[in-house]
């Protein structure tokens, strides 16, 4: 009879689930003991990623990411501004990490999110650190004009690794970015070129070339936790509530060592867990490599 | 750091060659619309739901440029200062991205939206079916091209939809902008900047019934029920969009 196989099944399906909610560090313990994550993947494999550029369309460079569920959308706008008097033909960066209500249950409007300080700042650190880009090519006219590239990184969707996803965002949308052409009019004020108006050019761009930035040695990272004697890489969510020691590596695509970022934990970070974290790494970031290089090549084509 | 230590420099947005002052578009019998749509034409509309996962419904809306996310959370404890309550709360949220619109952080200053969204759905929420609890409805909009209110306000319906809660009918919102004496439906950014008056309907389309009307500027009585009659019929339709959407997340799940 069909009946009572059916309320079998349904039971049991009640039963798994209340043991989940019930003993969740068990619960994954008898999942890590099989060598499998209760999503069914192996415990150094990271979620599904995808790319896609120039999702919004007003700014000047942008990307939306998902690695499993995490969502990310990054949107740069260039702004002019005077550049300092220490570093006269330097630009800025600015990278602000912003986490609205609409992405986690934790999160409520009004006061900042806890993570997302955490995260702007070690995406600066990151992105200084790497020296990917060269602050020089934001010049625009030397002690007078400069750009101010705000890059605003919003996540839509957050279920765990954060800062992987919002990285990745980041750096997304900086190699899709497109510097618009200005001129500098007789007020000294920087003006946008508009194609129109090309046989009536008044002012000559002082940017006609620089349209990219150069992307140098691109960062990557990796968040991974560690837990007895396992080390599970690109978390979920739920598994970094339940299991506390966390550890992200960031390298670059020559293979240098950008960041290492251990906040506290009660497992002890070995030399050697740390070295299979940095080669689990630097698997992930010939994947990424290639993911973005597949998406700037798609842009390219359309 | 790559920002810039201490105090953030005053920036400012290159702005076109052309001088030409922005007047508003004077209304002509040959006057096209800036994206070539008739007077009477909606922006063609996309709905999806389930957009976030972390949330118990979402939704995502585009309608031409304006992009809109909406996640619901709950029905779930209120706050422990609240009072008791026999019925359910409703608790609505808006924000902008600071990139929504042309000129950067623009568009953080509509604090009258979060009231505006909360009167729309409390009418179409069965709020007696979750007492004590709170349903909290936030919403960012991600591009801002015209016509924001009502586009999150249609989005938010669905995201309800989407988390199981219960509803009267779907709540579905459009608006129309006044030109001298003409009414142009579901305005961009350039036609708002320049309209003498707005109109905006949120309704319950199978139950004829409207939840919020909002009037600016001046109107003349024939104009407001001519304005009301489009807009209407626009809900309509929208809603039928909106069911299709439903109806195919339900029968997706099914196979």
């Amino acid at each position: 009879m069909g009946l009572p196989n059916v309320s079998e099944d349904l039971s049991s399906e009640m039963e798994v689930d209340a043991f989940r909610r019930l003993f969740p560090l068990r619960y994954f313990e008898r999942h890590l003991a099989e060598s499998i994550r209760p999503d069914g993947r192996p415990l150094g494999k990271a979620r599904e990623t995808s790319i896609f550029l120039g999702a919004v369309a007003s700014a000047n460079g942008s990307a939306l990411v998902k690695i499993g569920s995490t969502t990310i959308l990054t949107a740069i706008k260039m702004e002019v501004m005077t550049p300092s008097l220490e570093s006269p033909d330097e630009g800025c960066l600015a990278i602000d990490f912003h986490m609205p209500p609409i992405c986690s249950p934790i999160v409520r409007p009004g006061r900042p999110a806890e993570a997302s300080p955490v995260v702007s700042k070690q995406l600066s650190d990151t992105i200084s650190s790497s020296k990917m880009i060269d602050l020089k090519e934001l010049s625009l006219v030397s002690g007078k004009a400069a750009w101010m590239a705000y890059l605003d990184i919003y996540c839509l969707d957050a279920d765990g690794a954060l800062f992987d996803a919002a990285l990745l965002s980041a750096v997304a949308s900086l190699s899709h970015l497109q510097i618009p052409v200005v001129a500098m009019n007789d007020d000294g004020k920087i003006v946008l070129v508009s194609e129109e108006d090309g046989q009536k050019r008044e002012q000559e761009p002082v940017n006609k070339e620089k349209r990219k930035l150069t992307l140098r040695s691109i960062p990557f990272s990796l968040t991974c936790i560690l837990h007895k004697n396992y080390i599970l890489a690109d978390p979920t969510a739920e598994e970094e509530s339940i299991m506390e020691t966390h550890v992200t590596v960031v390298l670059d695509t020559s293979g240098q060592l950008i960041s290492l970022y251990k906040p506290g934990g009660p497992v002890l970070a070995y030399t050697s867990a740390i070295q299979d974290c940095a080669a689990l790494t630097r698997q992930r970031v010939k994947e990424l490599k290639s993911f973005l290089d597949k998406a700037n090549s798609a842009m390219e084509v359309e | 750091m790559a920002g810039k230590g201490g105090a953030t420099p005053a920036t400012y947005s290159p702005s076109p060659t052309t001088n030409r002052k922005k007047k508003p578009p004077i209304f002509k019998e040959d006057w096209v619309r800036p994206d070539g749509r008739g007077f009477h034409q909606c922006r063609p509309a996309f709905f999806r739901t389930g957009a976030v996962n972390a949330a118990s419904g979402s939704a995502y809306a585009e309608f031409g440029n304006t992009k809109v996310i909406v996640s619901v959370f709950g029905p779930r404890e209120s706050k422990k200062a609240m009072m008791y309550s026999d019925i359910g709360r409703l608790n609505c949220n808006v924000s902008f991205t600071t990139f929504a619109t042309p000129i950067r952080g623009q568009g953080s200053d509509h604090k009258e939206y979060c009231a505006m969204l909360h009167k729309a759905l409390e009418g179409a929420i069965i709020l007696e079916t979750f007492p004590k609890t709170t349903v909290d409805v936030f919403a960012l909009v991600l591009e801002s091209s015209g016509s924001d209110l009502p586009v999150v306000i249609s989005c938010a319906s669905l995201a309800l939809a989407d988390a199981g809660i219960m509803m009267y009918d779907i709540v579905a919102s459009v608006s129309v902008s006044c030109f001298n004496k003409n009414l142009v439906i579901d305005p961009i950014l350039e036609e708002e900047i320049g309209q003498d008056g707005s109109l905006m309907i949120t309704c319950m389309p199978s139950r004829y019934e409207i939840t919020q009307l909002t009037v600016t500027g001046e109107w003349s009585t024939t104009k407001i029920n001519e304005g009301m009659q489009l807009c209407l019929d626009a809900c309509a339709k929208l809603a039928k969009i909106m069911r299709s959407c439903l109806k195919e997340v339900a029968s997706d799940s099914q196979e």
